[in-house]
């Protein structure tokens, strides 16, 4: 009887342990601190999924390609990581990241037609969806309305094409009072090739296609603001924040940014500060913006990859609230319930729809690197646009293997 | 026949034990990433592949890819110009320094422990200060010269090409001049003063005592200051990180920091290997004239 006795609570007991023992964890790198995008989004999924544990690791963001690398050949490689834009290609075709189209395809929350196209194509490699974006940045151009008026100029009228932009800073340039009419930034390092690729868009080339006589045009107007002390020849080693640094203290009266600026600007700049959209190269050009932000990505060898899609899943879902609460641009069209700064958010928003990807390239970086090269050589007097962007051109096509 | 023990306890074998343990940690810290970077320089390598030593074998043509690159020239004669520069005006003022503090004032304690600041400072925090000092638009440094008179107009230190290379080589000047001047106050108080006083004594001048008894007496110390100077400049990177990151295209670019350009940025791993070989070649007989001028200490 005894013996019967314990053998049915043994036998019950058994049972109930394995679905005790039914949690998953799963591994998160992120480039953010405690108290930013990805720990706030680990937290609130463990909460509303208890049978799911994330750890969450920091990761900084000029090393996380090489942690990642590394960690890929020697095993410990997480099991949902951020990565920036360009390089989804570059990890894509490697086959080290998962293909989620077909859990995409039976997921009621992500939907690929809803994303922006910039976003969507920097996720996509040879038909599979690779991230999905967490979140976005473009560029615009911030003017100072005061000093649009001090001048003459109308602030309800920004600059919309190539020739009113460079009108504009003549107007506004007062050497005497030590003020440039623009800052952008045209430094040699990814940041300049991001800020430059815009024009090449718009004036009719792309990142493999750099020696059109519309990117010419655009370099050797980049040299004229330079050459004729519109910008700072500082704008040829400062990235853009700190270019950006002195459009707040008002020493420039434009400056080309994007939305990362606009808590230090609401706090610094003492002047009516306003958004518009970057100029294109005549009114009927197509426009074009820089792509910035990153994509939640999970790695091919994974073995929890329905808990990391879920993760993914939730991320994409709290896209309204990425602007309030994080900065980040949405990188689908949702209803922000009162957006911070609304008047530049708009903006923002509506450059979106222009947004492009760098590339993208399984081998971005020496691309970057080619363009970088093109727009420096050239802004330093050492060769002609034509030869530094047919230089450029003749490296990328050594890259992409014509 | 000693014991087993005793030998390791007393005996011959204790020195090779002290020595095998150092030579152990040499072997595996330095030697080894050494002989690995040699191995990288002469393979295909890739972003991916860095943990596996199974890469294609290339040769040389690693090697001719950087020696044939248009900027390995320019690159080659700043570097040049950047080691030579920096350690001639690290030597001479750190040596001017060392002789003014050996003369006994009140604060000279005080006063040279100041000038160890630059020393202790992170290399990114000296960029970091010298790049607003030397900011074009608003730098303290252009600011000083033209309300002294000395300039007309605004100098871009960092983003004119001519200049930026030396507004590099003045903060790397200002960094490394306390290690000169520690140095060689040490082989300046270690010669005795009796020897100074004689020479005054016969009627030297101090031009002809500094020139006959001071350099003579300091060579030992200058060589090895020399070539350590030499050693750390062409490891100098974070200034280079923190101000003109290779300057306007290329302008202030040096071996070192192409050698990570190329590899971590560009991800040309090989190449990135190449040229921090031909860097090792050369720091090797630096070192040799370093180890030649210590012996020379011993032979006193």
């Amino acid at each position: 009887m005894i013996y019967q006795r314990l053998m049915t609570t043994t036998a019950f007991a058994l049972a109930a342990f394995p679905a005790l023992a039914e949690t998953v964890t799963i591994d998160l790198w992120t480039i953010d601190r405690p108290g930013e995008y990805h720990y706030v989004m680990a937290e609130e999924f463990m909460k509303a999924n208890p049978d799911i544990i994330v750890n969450v690791r920091s990761v900084q963001f000029e090393d996380m390609v090489n942690d990642l690398a590394r960690a890929v050949s020697t095993g410990d490689a997480p099991d949902v990581t951020y990565i920036d834009n360009p390089e989804v290609a570059l990890f894509a075709s490697r086959g080290l990241l998962l293909d989620m189209k077909p859990m995409i395809d039976a997921s009621s929350v992500i939907k690929t037609d809803e994303i922006y196209p910039g976003p969507l194509a920097s996720v996509s490699y040879e038909g599979g969806i690779y991230g999905i974006p967490r979140g976005a940045n473009t560029i615009a151009l911030y003017y100072n309305a005061d000093m649009y008026k001090a001048a003459g100029l109308d602030p309800e009228n920004p600059p919309k094409t190539w020739d009113e932009l460079y009108a504009a800073a003549k107007a506004l340039t007062k050497p005497d009072e030590g003020v440039y009419g623009l800052a952008f930034s045209a430094v040699g390092t990814e940041e300049g090739t991001f800020q430059f690729l815009p024009w090449l868009q718009m004036a009719g080339g792309d990142f493999n296609n750099v020696n059109t006589p519309g990117s010419v045009t655009a370099l050797n107007l980049w040299k004229q603001f330079i050459d004729e002390g519109l910008a700072s020849p500082d704008t040829l080693i400062r990235g853009q924040w700190d270019s950006t640094g002195t459009f707040n203290a008002g020493s420039a009266a434009m400056s080309i940014s994007g939305p990362w600026e606009l808590p230090r600007m609401s706090e610094e700049a003492k002047f009516d500060y306003r958004v518009a959209l970057l100029p294109a190269p005549s009114a009927d050009a197509p426009r074009a913006s820089a792509l910035g932000e990153g994509d939640n990505v999970i790695l091919a060898n994974t073995d929890q990859p329905e808990a990391a899609f879920k993760f993914v899943e939730y991320m994409y879902a709290q896209m309204p609230r990425v602007w309030n609460e994080f900065g980040y641009m949405p990188a689908y069209p949702v209803e922000v319930a009162d957006p911070k700064h609304a008047a530049a958010y708009a903006v923002f928003v509506e450059s979106m729809k222009y947004a492009r990807n760098r590339g993208p390239h399984a081998e971005w970086p020496k691309i970057s690197k080619a363009i970088q090269d093109a727009i420096q050589s050239t802004l330093t007097g050492q060769a002609p646009a034509e030869q530094a962007l047919a230089d450029a051109q003749a490296k990328i096509d050594g890259v992409l293997g014509q | 026949m000693l014991r087993f023990d005793r030998v390791f306890r007393d005996g011959g074998g204790f020195d090779s034990l002290l020595v095998m343990l150092a030579l152990g940690y040499l072997v595996v810290f330095s030697a080894f990433p050494l002989i690995y970077n040699v191995i990288m320089s002469f393979q295909a390598v890739d972003l991916f592949s860095l943990a596996s030593f199974d890469r294609p074998y290339v040769g040389l043509d690693n090697y001719r890819e950087v020696l044939g690159e248009r900027v390995f020239t320019p690159i080659f004669w700043n570097t040049v110009q950047f080691v030579g520069l920096s350690v001639f005006f690290q030597l001479t003022i750190g040596f001017a320094l060392a002789l003014f503090f050996q003369q006994d004032f009140p604060g000279a304690t005080w006063l040279r422990g100041l000038f160890l600041a630059g020393w202790i400072l992170p290399g990114l925090v000296v960029g970091a200060v010298w790049g607003w000092i030397l900011a074009g638009d608003f730098g303290v440094l252009n600011h000083v010269l033209q309300s002294l008179g000395l300039t007309d107009g605004k100098i871009f230190w960092l983003s004119d090409p001519s200049v930026s290379l030396y507004s590099v080589i003045i903060a790397n000047i200002w960094l490394g001049i306390p290690f000169n001047m520690i140095l060689l106050s040490v082989g300046l108080a270690a010669i005795p003063a009796d020897v100074y006083e004689a020479a005054e004594l016969d009627g030297a001048s101090r031009l002809h005592r500094f020139l006959t008894i001071t350099l003579p007496l300091m060579r030992a110390q200058l060589g090895a200051v020399i070539s350590l100077g030499v050693i750390f400049t062409l490891q100098q990177f974070d200034v280079f990180a923190a101000l003109t990151r290779g300057g306007p295209s290329n302008a202030s670019n040096v071996l070192q920091y192409w050698a990570w350009q190329l590899s971590f940025e560009e991800y040309r791993i090989g190449q990135g290997s190449v040229v921090s070989v031909l860097m090792v070649l050369f720091v090797i007989v630096v070192a040799l004239v370093y180890v030649r001028s210590t012996r020379n200490e011993h032979a006193g």
